[in-house]
């Protein structure tokens, strides 16, 4: 492969400005929506997760690769993103786990990328200025052809880039014990619906004790429930919901059918096929330190994310007073339920009583819902964290309790001992390992 | 939830004086957690004997009391202040061990004082290994394999088991003292030995060895709802076998695996869990063995530590502010982050930068002593820096230590050892890092550095690239260097003096070259979140990327003030004290202050200590650096000590206005030809003194001058390289060996004033009038340094007419050497003549102590001074006031550290801290000093004696004293005659050169309380070496001079009869300097 420091690249976003620097990923040319991922850890989860289709990533800590990668690691077994930019790439990795290097990873993946970026600079012009189209280029380094290019190429707003990165192949993973073995006999049966699923979802519901059927993002609702599930779950994935009309037409049709569970764009998911409404976030969330209270336990979760869309909550309906501390009217605001320790519900036209039951600290957004007259809920967050923190891995066995008609599902106490839900993370994979 | 109401007033403990393992981090959290608590509207009672901490100026606390911090004094200050609660966890190991000690005699709980933050029981979990262990293993995590010994012979049996070699770890200590690492069965033995002697419990730990692992660190919070955050990740450079505090250490984590991270992550939390810390912050330590990524958890301390204040100041996030609000009951959740203010302190900071933290050593100072890094803490100090690569944060770091090198080697100041050198890189020591940036330059690869360092191959990798830049830029001459050169060695953290080795060329013209060819830094900010969102504060480092500097504009005047460094002996936390004193200071006259320090430990190094905060080493580079985007209009470089000081006149070369005393006037009080000049000129005594270039030189200057003579190479600090020199074989010896002379670097030879009693005093002046603030008669003789001499404020010996004399002579000095703003100088009193031994143009290392003594804020004032104010504006008291109360400062000494080295006071300052006693009398306040040392003071038992000839009269009366007092007598042989003779009983002992039993088994045995032992002249290994050897490893109350036995018979009396009484500072005169006028204040 390349030497490092051997082949200029350029980083041209669609406003005009230009960055410099050195090509450590797959020669030639690609265009997406740049965003930037805070996670000090975990560039292979981020750059093999899916949901970055269509995206080119900026990690905003400077040295990346350092671990070099491994097959473990992968979130999916073929790279979507569109680019990735660094500030200083490591071509001599240190680490037990490591079977390759990073670049040379996205070599073999065809993913360009650019390194010697002042990627804290990018980071503050994306935050000031929302995310925006870029193209990354080592073949052609001329500043306005890159420009003409970044401002003709694609937008994420209105692509159903789902449709791109779900597996056509309907597959079945075993449910697993907690040494990370096949058990033979299944708790649960689900079905998983594939908009881009990450193997740390994957290996979370298994983990749980959940036989996991994969199927495409298209499949349905009959499909689905000729299967037999106990539960149905839809995934992550890239891009604007709205185009993914036929995977929440199917939500729509398994509401009250089955119990269901969603993540990130499974929660969007959720949201259309309840009529409300999704907005694109100034810049998104991208990285693992992000803080979301659980507004049933009032503890407070540190969140792995990835979503440059979210849920509106007060699209989906109006504020049922007598069981929202007596408030009436929704804010804008989200954290104001929080400082009040409220998780306030509304009544949506289609499903009844939906209760807000996450939100983010940051910004005050919403971050996760359930429906009180269904079993259904949703998470705009990554419980598998992969990469991340795993305070949020009770969810999968959130779903469990759903599954078994429960309706504390979402009410488990998190606190006093976290290395007892440790098997539902992705450093089960080291035990693993070690086995 | 919200903050408790039912406690209204909160004991807070202090760590006590700066030691090895304890320095001033202690301050920075301890003053957080005050602030913070005073704010939201608690009393708060502080103990803490260090007067040289921010935490006991009187504004920070309700009730300060600077008392020793012992059982008696503690359960004193709880009768008369009753508070409601006790937060046990910002003081270090000392707060938290007082605060046990106090709550398992039930004391806490007979006074109705409620431990918050951390109970009890989960101090005890997290401290005593078995229990630890256990706690562990329970929650399904590993520790080492070990066993605990209570015998030698325990230990011997269990490293049979293990295998060596084995890791020892006393219980109950304080960083990691008495511990080590046994590779024989003799080395098991001597250090199982001192560890089961320095253990409260007399219990040591005998753990697997997992040397060669990689270490890691993370500092985690959690409140009572359960909510746990990990604030940042540290990993060692070195591997598993250097004390952390010795390690050059990295954050974040930078080898580990995401997997791998978050399965320490939720361990460190789960452990605070099982431990049971409630609230608060706690350090987490873990060992990996990089070949399989096994876990071991080596311990957590359920408090804050050195290593929360790096992660603080590594991240922006203020660990113990936070703490001291969990433990009153807020969550994470309610607390803001104030560097952005609209998002919450409960989250994770996201740093986009790398954070070095290098330790500073001392060494030089303690001849004799293993220089090889242990589990035993042995630096003084540490230095961090900010960059965006870990090439440039070392780069950074190594030039911050204030060594005398400009990075990592290459700078024209390697001397390697040829014979030994894989020894050299086999072995932890200060000097490793050298030797592995140079093997890699003579072409050991990476990976043979690696294998014989055991240091991770990232971070060796990352030295192969700093030297192969190195090494381009080395081929070129400084005008052959492109652009592109250039900033690559930049980026890659060369500093500008580096560079101008490397080429041939100087410092200067490589700045001019850099400058001309558009190679400037771009200056980032600290803000706990990548970017993510905008930040409120101005906490800064400078890095070589890009083009964007994130410095906002202001329209207020700007005055910068350059901090200290890091800590070492001779220069300490007092520079950091007056620097951040300055700060609020000139912040209340108007001005923008700037803070350029890099040393993490310290107040002055918190973000919100000063309006702009840049983390950045204090070299002419990088002031310069700073300098050209900040545009100061003033510059204060009389408060950080000599590190500042140093950088005057090249800063005012360049145009940068010095505010105070300009340098002119600081190398007149310098050089010692110009200064003696003046002294003749206005007719002030001094010793004699003579100048000498080489050995002949110095033979004929002391031929002029007689013997003894104090001899000192130029320009130091702290008494570096200082010795008496009694006769002529001793003086040459030493400049042959030691001081290496040279027309570059002469000596100064002064004749030695013996039995002189030295004063030191400070003073403020404005260029017009002069106001003596303190005047602190020494203790011990002339010859001792003054940072080890113990002193007394006001004199206690002193004639009204001699005080008036020494304020006279100050007066007129600082006036004729043109200082403004602080000045100290230092007498010797011989014959009723005053002699001046030195003037020094900036504040001393007394001016906190001496503030605190007074109630007068000279730094501040200094601060206002120098602004342009006089000393009749801020309206303080008379100088000649009475004072009711004496305060003495004792100074503390780190020997225990540095088995090997010879424990006796010189003119070499080797002391670390100090502590202070405040009482109605002299007697009474130096027992208390003694108390805040020792912890104890000898009330009766049995008295050693051996003093050398000419004090065999003197010691008369104080061997009739400790007679009366209750003490038996034991002497060696001609003390015992002499003793004797006066008619005192006595009984008569070996020496320790002399057949057994003698002295040395008696001190071992425990059978001796005090030791009054001077010795004479150089001796060096001695009899008397192995005494106070001996004294110090069996923790024996020990005085070295006659006047030190004095002043101690005296505070065993004020002990017996029951004078120490705590006092508030409160209680005491407290003055602050009236508040700037609106016409004051200072405008654009």
């Amino acid at each position: 492969m390349a030497e490092q420091y051997s082949t200029p690249a350029k980083l041209v976003l669609e406003d005009g400005t230009c960055f410099e620097g050195w090509a450590c990923g797959a020669a030639g040319e690609s265009a997406g929506e740049v965003c930037f991922n805070t996670s000090l850890t975990g560039y292979q989860e981020v750059i093999s997760d899916p949901s970055y289709a269509g995206q080119i990533v900026t990690m905003t800590y400077p040295h990346i690769g350092n671990y070099g990668v491994n097959d473990a690691d992968l979130q999916n077994d073929k790279l979507f993103l569109s680019g990735l930019v660094v500030r200083s790439m490591c071509y001599t990795p240190s680490n037990f786990r490591a079977t390759s290097t990073l670049p040379a990873l996205l070599e073999e993946a065809g993913i360009v990328a650019i390194e010697g970026v002042d990627t804290r600079e990018l980071t503050r012009h994306i935050r000031d200025h929302g995310a925006m189209r870029a193209v990354i280029s080592t073949v052609d380094l001329d500043d306005q052809s890159l420009l003409a290019k970044a401002r003709a190429s694609r937008s994420l707003v209105g692509r159903n880039l789902a449709g791109e990165v779900s597996h056509p192949a309907v597959e079945v993973f075993p449910a697993l014990d907690r040494d990370g073995r096949p058990s033979a006999t299944p708790r649960y049966r689900v079905t998983a619906v594939d908009c881009g699923l990450k193997r740390g979802i994957l290996r979370g519901l298994q983990m749980s004790g959940c036989e996991v059927t994969r199927v495409p993002w298209d499949t349905p609702a009959q499909d689905i429930l000729e299967r037999e599930p106990d539960g149905v779950f839809f995934s992550n994935g890239p891009g604007d919901p709205e185009p993914v009309e036929t995977t929440y037409q199917t939500v729509r049709e398994l509401v009250g059918v089955k119990p269901i569970f969603g993540i990130c764009l499974g929660h969007q998911m959720i949201t259309l096929a309840a009529g409300g409404a999704i907005e694109k976030l100034p810049f998104g969330h991208h990285g693992g330190n992000q803080p979301v209270m659980n507004l049933r336990t009032g503890v407070v979760e540190i969140t792995s994310q990835n979503h440059g869309f979210g849920q509106v909550f007060s699209s989906m309906g109006p504020i049922v007073p007598e069981l929202s501390g007596g408030e009436s009217s929704h804010h804008d605001d989200l954290r104001f339920w929080s400082e009040r320790r409220i998780a306030p519900v509304v009544n949506n036209e289609r499903y009844g009583r939906i209760q807000l039951t996450h939100v983010n600290l940051n910004d005050g957004t919403a971050e996760g819902m359930a429906f009180l007259d269904q079993p259904v809920f949703s998470v705009q967050y990554h419980p598998e964290a992969s990469p991340g923190p795993s305070d949020a891995s009770y969810l999968f066995e959130a779903f469990c309790r759903l599954m078994d008609g429960r309706s504390d599902f979402l009410d488990i106490n998190t606190t006093g001992n976290r290395m007892e839900r440790e098997y539902l993370s992705s450093s089960s994979i080291l035990a693993k390992e070690a086995r | 939830m919200p903050r408790r109401d039912d406690i209204k007033k909160i004991l807070l403990i202090g760590s006590g004086p700066i030691v090895i393992g304890q320095a001033c981090e202690f301050d920075y959290s301890g003053t957080q957690a005050c602030k913070v608590l005073m704010e939201d509207g608690y009393e708060v009672v502080l103990v803490n004997s260090n007067p040289a901490t921010i935490m006991t100026d009187p504004a920070v606390a309700t009730r300060t009391y600077v008392e020793p911090i012992t059982p008696e004094f503690l359960k004193r200050i709880i009768e008369i202040e009753k508070p409601d609660a006790l937060l046990p966890n910002m003081g270090g190991q000392t707060g938290l061990n007082s605060a046990v000690e106090l709550a398992k005699s039930g004391y806490l709980a007979e006074h109705g004082v409620e431990l918050i933050g951390c109970s009890l029981d989960a101090i005890e979990r997290g401290e005593d290994r078995k229990r630890f262990i256990e706690t562990i293993e329970g929650i399904g995590l590993h520790c080492a394999r070990s066993g605990y010994a209570y015998s030698v012979a325990d230990a011997e049996k269990i490293a049979s088991e293990l295998g060596f070699p084995v890791v020892l770890r006393p219980s109950f200590t304080m960083g990691g003292a008495g511990g080590g690492i046994a590779y024989n069965i003799q080395e098991l033995r001597d250090i199982v030995a001192q560890g089961l002697d320095l253990s409260p419990e007399n219990e040591v730990l005998v753990e697997e060895s997992i040397i060669g692992w990689k270490e890691y660190e993370m500092e985690v919070m959690r409140d009572k709802a359960g909510n746990g955050i990990v604030v940042c990740s540290i990993e060692n450079f070195d591997a598993m076998g250097v004390h952390t505090g010795d390690s050059v250490t990295v954050a974040p984590a930078q080898t580990l695996t995401d997997v791998e991270y978050q399965h320490m992550r939720t361990a460190s939390l789960a452990i605070l869990e099982a431990v049971g810390v409630e609230t608060g912050g706690s350090n987490v330590q873990f060992a990996v063995n990089p070949k399989d990524g096994r876990l071991i958890v080596i311990e957590m301390n359920p408090r804050v530590s050195r290593s929360s204040a790096l992660a603080s100041k590594a991240t922006g996030f203020p660990i113990a502010k936070a703490a001291a609000k969990l433990a009153v009951g807020y969550t994470l959740d309610e607390i803001v982050n104030d560097i952005t203010k609209a998002t919450p302190a409960c989250f994770e900071p996201s740093i986009d930068y790398v954070v070095v933290k290098v330790p500073r050593f001392t060494f030089a100072k303690f001849h004799g002593t293993d220089e090889t890094l242990t589990t035993r803490m042995k630096s003084v100090g540490e230095a961090m820096a900010i960059g965006r690569t870990f090439d440039e944060a070392l780069g950074k770091a190594m030039r911050s230590l204030e060594n005398g090198r400009a990075g990592l080697g290459a700078d024209g100041k390697d001397s390697f050892d040829d014979t030994h050198f894989k020894t050299k890189l086999t072995t932890p020591t200060e000097e490793r890092i050298y030797y592995m940036a140079e093997a890699l330059r003579r072409g050991y690869g990476v990976d043979e550095v690696s294998r014989l360092t055991g240091v991770d191959p990232w971070f060796v990798g990352r030295l192969q690239h700093i030297v192969d830049v190195e090494h381009l830029v080395s081929l070129k001459r400084l005008p052959g260097l492109t652009r592109q050169d250039l900033r690559l060695a930049k980026e890659t953290g060369l500093s500008d003096v580096q560079i101008a080795y490397l080429t041939g060329s100087d410092e200067k013209s490589v700045r001019a070259r850099r400058k001309e060819l558009g190679v400037v830094p771009t200056f980032k900010t600290v803000d706990t979140c990548a970017a993510e969102f905008q930040a409120r504060t101005s906490y800064h480092y400078k890095t070589y990327e890009g083009t964007e500097s994130e410095i906002k504009p202001c329209d207020k005047p700007k005055a910068m003030i350059l901090g200290a460094g890091p800590n070492r002996i001779g220069q300490g936390i007092e520079f950091d004290y007056c620097c951040v004193h300055a700060a609020y200071a000139l912040h209340d006259m108007g001005y923008e202050t700037i803070m350029v320090n890099c040393n993490p430990e310290t107040v002055s190094t918190d973000y919100d200590t000063s309006d702009r905060l840049y983390f950045e080493p204090l070299t002419y580079e990088d002031v310069m650096d700073i300098v050209d985007v900040e545009h100061p209009d003033g510059v204060v470089v009389t408060l950080g000590g000599q590190t500042p000081l140093k950088l005057a006149q090249s800063l005012e070369d360049e145009g940068v206005t010095i505010m105070g005393t300009k340098p002119a006037a600081i190398d007149l009080a310098e050089d010692r030809d110009k200064f003696s000049a003046l002294l003749d000129d206005l007719k002030i005594a001094y010793p004699a003194s003579g100048v000498a270039n080489d050995p002949d030189e110095a033979k004929a200057v002391a031929a002029r001058i007689g013997y003894p003579l104090l001899v000192r190479p130029s320009y130091v600090l702290g008494g570096r390289g200082m010795v008496i020199a009694y006769d002529e074989a001793y003086l040459m010896k030493h400049l042959t060996e030691a001081a290496q002379v040279t027309p570059d670097h002469p000596v100064y030879l002064d004749s030695f004033l013996e039995d002189a009693i030295e004063c030191d005093v400070d003073a403020l002046c404005d260029g017009t009038e002069v106001y003596v603030g303190s005047i602190l008669e020494h203790i011990e003789e002339a010859g001792i340094h003054s940072g080890d001499s113990a002193c007394c404020t006001p004199p206690f010996t002193f004639s009204t007419r001699l005080v008036n004399a020494l304020r006279e002579c100050t007066r007129k000095l600082a006036l004729a050497v043109g200082t403004v703003g602080l000045v100290n100088v230092q007498f010797a009193i011989k014959d009723m003549t005053i002699y001046v031994i030195e003037v020094n143009p900036r504040a001393s290392r007394t001016v906190p102590f001496g503030s605190k003594a007074t109630g007068v804020p000279l730094a501040k004032c200094a601060a206002r001074i120098m602004a342009g104010e006089k000393i009749a504006d801020l309206h303080l008291p008379p100088e000649d006031r009475t004072l009711d109360h004496y305060s003495v400062k004792e100074a503390v000494m780190p020997f225990g550290r540095f088995p090997g080295a010879d424990v006796i006071l010189g003119p070499e300052m080797k002391s670390t801290g100090e502590v202070m006693g405040i009482a109605n009398d002299f007697p009474a306040a130096y027992a208390k000093a003694e108390l805040a040392i020792d912890y104890s003071l000898p009330t009766g038992g049995t008295a050693f004696i051996s003093v050398n000839d000419d004090d065999k009269r003197e010691v008369l009366h104080v061997a009739r004293d400790l007679k009366n007092l209750g003490f038996s007598l034991i002497a060696t042989e001609g003390t015992a005659r002499a003793l004797k003779a006066a008619g005192i009983p006595v009984e008569a002992v070996n020496k320790a050169s002399e057949a057994r039993p003698n002295i040395l088994d008696r001190v071992a045995n425990g059978e001796v309380d005090l030791i009054v032992n001077t010795p004479y002249g150089q001796e060096t290994r001695s009899d008397g070496y192995q005494l106070r050897s001996a004294a110090v490893r069996y923790g024996i109350c020990y005085v070295t001079t006659m006047s030190a036995a004095n002043a101690m018979v005296l505070a065993i009396t004020a002990a017996q009869d029951g004078r120490l009484e705590p006092h508030a500072l409160q209680d005491l005169d407290q003055w602050e300097p009236a508040k700037p006028t609106p016409e004051e204040m200072v405008r654009k």
